[in-house]
């Protein structure tokens, strides 16, 4: 007799034991061999997708996938079961029918091109089915699995035949690299220098077809599009160079491949569009984070240029205030105090109470609300600001004849541009007055040009 | 067909004296060139020769077949008849010493390439198809950014660049190819008056180095800066010194809205009525 405790100990036992295997299940000769095919797949729709997207051919991609129905079907009705490598030359020859037949509908016709990928997918996508619907009785073709994908459909014939696939692609590209570069780039200029642009268009569209029909177990055909577009998108948002693009691309690919295969193992979800969303996020995080363009990048530098701005015009205006008040009568209402600085510069007075606060003002700004005051590097700071607002009032109206209100709003925009003064300074030929008559301070370093003046006058 | 001897250009004899002067074969020798586009002629029998170091500016109406007489030149039209030769020789044999600067609209400017990367491309033709750009390669674009001047941009995305760089751009990789002759397409569509300015100096510049230019252009206002003006509107209207050919006459030949008895025929001949 087991006892209710002992009961309970060895169900506690066993649920531990089925949680286990549960777990170490995906690390399972078969996970890995599908995992491992999904992120070959990956590999090389990012490294083929960069001039799917840099050539505009998008909708091109999702044809191809589309339109190797018919191929791999014809194979299959020859052949009469799925044998890899004939599915993959009825693939292939469906891919470059489709690319020839694109090029041919909107050459002769008045079909632009999208209208053109358009017709020709649809009907050999028809095609297929229909010969579907014709195969001889015996042999069956799982058109869900063409569609949505099915991973665990994936086999070590699979496995092989992309890891024989992925490499060639690279392979191809690295040798290829320049030709690709420039025939994609600017085709017109690549074909004047003999560069193969047409061969070099008909090898991609055949790579691609490969490509999509060897990963179509992992995705299917409706969302294998995304494995190419989605990560090369990701990496054009970071890159400078084609070669990082590539790269990038690749390694996209790759990780959205793993990442999904893995979360939808753990969550049970379907794994296509597992990866496909894993893909997805990361061209949304590389769309926010990009450095050249990146909409965070864009809002911190926004951010940070007005702070800038803002910080020199307290400045400015604590100078200002204050050197007026040592020529006027020292009344208390009239010098630098936080409610002065707030109206000259119409910020708030705790925004400036904040701003002085911050490293870049500490060391230049003092005092108290009664009563603000600029240290000496702060003094020389404000100096420059002034002389930069004058010359540049004084280029405004010399040079570019604007009226004297436009030139002094447009000068105290243009003043945060200071570390140009010299240069406006040195075009105007030194000036000693601004348009008002007053005089431009010259700091020690700018004084140069002015003692040689009389050498130069002799 | 021989709408050659009908619709020969008026070549001014000056222009043949200098292709004699020179004592050369010309730098481009066209003959009876016909080109049709989806079955419509747009250039027809256009014979003409451009002696070596000529700046040409190619002038006429939108449509007129200046791209195309361009594009077949270069073999990326198909014309119906005649023969393009470059120095005496076929294109083919010919290509590196022809350089092709399209407009700037005619490209990605997000494509991810630096200056100095697209620079180097001119040296593209040269690699063949499995070649890797070598330290010579990079010394050419070197050279060219220097002449236009845009050695401190080498390593800026292209994408930052204003339409003057861009074309200075281009040009680089033109002079990079080290090419003979040039085929500048509209340089300068989308630039300011200043630009402009500074890309005609570089142009004239490269011109008086003995180089071939072949400039197709829609500002009538600089013709005076060309040395041979050619007129176009479906074929060669004119061609020679801008001071012979840019008269009444020509201008509204090329710019007129009459169409000549040839346009009519074929018109006719489509079933256009």
């Amino acid at each position: 007799m087991i006892s209710p405790l002992a009961h309970n100990l060895t169900l506690t036992q066993a649920m531990i034991e089925l949680n286990w295997d549960q777990w170490i299940e995906p690390f399972t000769h078969r996970w890995w061999q599908e995992t491992t095919c999904c992120v070959l797949v990956g590999v090389a729709c990012g490294v083929l997708g960069v001039f799917v997207v840099l050539r505009r051919m998008a909708l091109i991609g999702d044809a191809l996938s589309h339109s190797v129905l018919p191929g791999v079907v014809i194979a299959l009705m020859i052949t009469g079961k799925t044998n890899v490598s004939s599915l993959l030359l009825g693939a292939l020859i469906a891919g470059v029918v489709t690319a020839v037949l694109i090029s041919l509908v909107s050459r002769f016709s008045r079909t632009k091109e999208d209208s053109a990928v358009g017709i020709v997918f649809t009907a050999l996508f028809s095609l297929g089915i229909i010969l579907i619907s014709a195969l001889p009785q015996g042999v069956h073709f799982d058109l869900k699995c063409f569609l949505f994908g099915d991973p665990l459909a994936v086999g070590p014939d699979d496995l092989k035949m992309m890891a024989v696939i992925a490499p060639l692609v690279v392979l191809i590209v690295v040798l290829l690299y320049h030709p690709l570069k420039i025939a994609s780039f600017d085709p017109v200029m690549a074909m004047a220098m003999g560069v193969p642009v047409v061969a070099l268009h008909y090898l991609l569209m055949g790579m691609l077809s490969a490509t999509v029909v060897a990963g179509l177990k992992t995705t299917g055909v409706v969302l294998v599009v995304a494995m190419v577009i989605t990560p090369a998108s990701a990496a054009y948002q970071l890159s400078n160079r084609l070669s990082t693009m590539l790269a990038l691309s690749a390694l996209f690919g790759a990780l959205s491949a793993a990442i999904g295969m893995s979360i939808a193992f753990v969550t049970n979800s379907p794994t296509g569009p597992a990866m496909v969303i894993v893909a997805t996020l990361i061209f949304a995080l590389a769309m926010a984070l990009s450095p050249s363009h990146g909409l965070l990048f864009e809002f911190i530098q926004r951010r940070h240029g007005r702070r800038h701005i803002q910080e020199e015009d307290i400045l400015k205006a604590v100078y200002k205030l204050d050197t007026k008040e040592h020529v006027a009568s020292p009344q208390a209402d009239t010098g630098a105090t936080l409610a002065n600085v707030s109206k000259e510069t119409t910020l708030s007075p705790g925004r400036i109470l904040r701003l002085i606060e911050l490293p870049s003002l500490r060391s230049l700004v003092t005092g108290n609300v009664n009563r603000l005051l600029l240290t000496e590097s702060g003094k020389t700071r404000a100096e420059e600001l002034v002389r930069a607002h004058r010359l540049w009032e004084t280029y405004l109206s010399r040079e570019v004849k604007a009226s004297d209100s436009d030139v002094h709003t447009e000068a105290d925009r243009l003043e945060h541009a200071h570390e140009l003064a010299d240069e406006v300074d040195a075009e105007l030929g030194h000036p000693q007055r601004d348009p008002h008559g007053v005089a431009i301070p010259r700091p020690a370093h700018a004084a140069a040009p002015q003692q040689q003046q009389p050498h130069s006058t002799k | 067909m021989n709408t050659a001897t009908t619709e020969s250009p008026q070549t001014t004899p000056s222009h043949t004296a200098s292709t004699d002067a020179a004592n050369q074969t010309p730098a481009i020798r066209v003959r009876n060139l016909m080109v049709s586009y989806q079955g419509r002629p747009v250039l027809r029998s256009a014979s003409f020769d451009v002696p070596r170091g000529t700046l040409v500016g190619i002038v006429g109406p939108n449509g007129a077949g200046k791209s195309t007489l361009l594009k077949a030149m270069l073999g990326l039209a198909r014309p119906d008849s005649g023969t393009v030769e470059f120095f005496g020789q076929p294109f083919s044999s010919q290509r590196q010493r022809v350089a092709y600067v399209p407009q700037t609209g005619a490209v990605d400017w997000d494509f991810p390439v630096t200056v100095g990367d697209a620079v180097l491309m001119g040296r593209y033709g040269r690699l063949g198809l499995f070649g890797r750009p070598g330290a010579k390669d990079r010394a050419a674009a070197e050279e060219a950014m220097e002449t236009v001047g845009m050695t401190a941009y080498r390593d800026r995305h292209i994408r930052r660049l204003s339409g003057g760089q861009q074309q200075r751009v281009f040009l680089a990789r033109a002079l990079c190819q080290q090419a003979d002759v040039l085929f500048l397409d509209e340089p300068f569509a989308g630039v300011d008056a200043a630009t402009e300015r500074a890309i005609f100096d570089l142009i004239t510049k490269l011109s008086r180095s003995g180089r071939t230019l072949l400039l197709v252009n829609h500002d009538l206002s600089v013709l005076d800066r060309f040395d041979t003006v050619m007129l176009i509107n479906g074929r060669l209207v004119a061609m020679g010194p801008t001071r012979d050919v840019v008269t009444e006459q020509n201008m509204r030949l090329t710019y007129g809205g009459k169409l000549s008895l040839i346009d009519r025929a074929e018109a006719a001949l489509r079933g256009e009525r």
